[in-house]
């Protein structure tokens, strides 16, 4: 991952290329983004475009922090400095989803408003 | 400042002069992104949460929502993802004019997705009735999504700092770390926006 070791000469030629290297990434993302629109229209079973529009979301993001935000040539702490916020937020999203993805979040009838209830009955 | 010998010798992923060998702008920019993500993952899971149950009323996410205009909104936000990454490079490089019409092309594109953004939740409040008090779908919308355009406002506002600063002269190619730092937070906006896009938009179409 970290590329601080490379020679000046290699080092200079690595920056003239990402230039071409960034057009060709978001060339590559607004497609996806155009992908995932198809997606969302397509005659399939629910969980299938559901596992497609995630991983090609995942994709995106994966681009975007490793290129974008150059983690793929920064020093490997970055990365994992960056993954540790990004786990817990991934396990406190998939907490909060088990814990309150059912009926529990439902609003409760007696504590809504009177005028919020009458319209419910 | 120029540049090919200057390039040769400075190597901007790499800092000899701290214990981790990284700028220390660029860990507290890392730090800072690692606990946003923690707050905004709250914000999508309440959204995910509470829109399986909207109140009496309340319309369907789906009826309410403009896929052409987010979709449009996305592109936006990742076209100055790529030109903020090109203004990085040319600070880099010591081209400070590349860098300065960078700078103007993402600062422009940010201000066209906070439009749309304004234009989508006027469109919501005065169109479809959904504001951020009269159901939790819109609580949990509006806040999320408020919540992320006030991140696009500010990354606008840094910007447009940074681009007024470029002209005093005394931004270099050695202080490329300060477009770096900033580089990075924009690009978190983008990504922030990549995650809401499919969970909060796309999936309600299927």
């Amino acid at each position: 991952m970290s590329t601080h070791a490379a020679a000046p000469s290699q080092g200079h030629e690595l920056e003239q290329s990402k230039f071409w290297i960034f057009v060709q990434i978001a060339m590559l993302l607004a497609v996806i983004t155009g992908l995932e629109l198809v997606t969302v229209y397509l005659p399939f079973m629910r969980w299938i475009l559901f596992s497609v529009l995630v991983v090609l979301s995942t994709v995106k993001f994966m681009f975007v922090i490793f290129y974008f935000m150059h983690l793929r040539w920064d020093r490997a702490f970055c990365t994992i400095l960056f993954f540790i916020g990004l786990v817990l937020a991934a396990g406190t999203m998939i907490a909060l989803l088990k814990l309150f993805g059912a009926d529990a979040s439902k609003p409760l009838a007696a504590a809504a408003p009177p005028a919020m209830a009458a319209r419910a009955a | 400042m120029s540049s090919d010998a200057a390039t040769a010798t400075i190597d901007h992923h790499f800092d000899p002069t701290t214990s981790t060998g990284i700028p220390n702008k660029k860990v507290l920019m890392w730090a800072f992104l690692a606990s946003d993500c923690m707050f905004f993952g709250c914000l999508i899971s309440t959204h995910l949460i509470y829109r399986l149950h909207p109140p009496p009323g309340t319309p369907p996410a789906r009826q309410v929502f403009s896929i052409e205009l987010t979709s449009f909104s996305t592109f936006i936000l990742l076209m100055s993802s790529l030109m903020m990454a090109l203004a990085v490079n040319a600070i880099q490089k010591g081209n400070l004019k590349s860098m300065r019409w960078s700078l103007l092309t993402t600062i422009f594109f940010g201000c066209i997705f906070l439009g749309c953004q304004v234009y989508e939740f006027r469109n919501f409040v005065y169109e479809k009735h959904l504001t951020i008090t009269n159901s939790i779908l819109g609580t949990t919308f509006f806040t999320l999504t408020g919540t992320h355009g006030l991140h696009v406002l500010v990354g606008v506002i840094w910007l447009s700092g940074m681009l007024l600063y470029s002209f005093t002269g005394r931004l270099t190619e050695k202080e490329a770390i300060d477009v770096e730092s900033m580089g990075l937070y924009w690009h978190f906006v983008d990504i922030v926006w990549i995650v809401i896009f499919t969970a909060v938009y796309l999936l309600e179409y299927i």
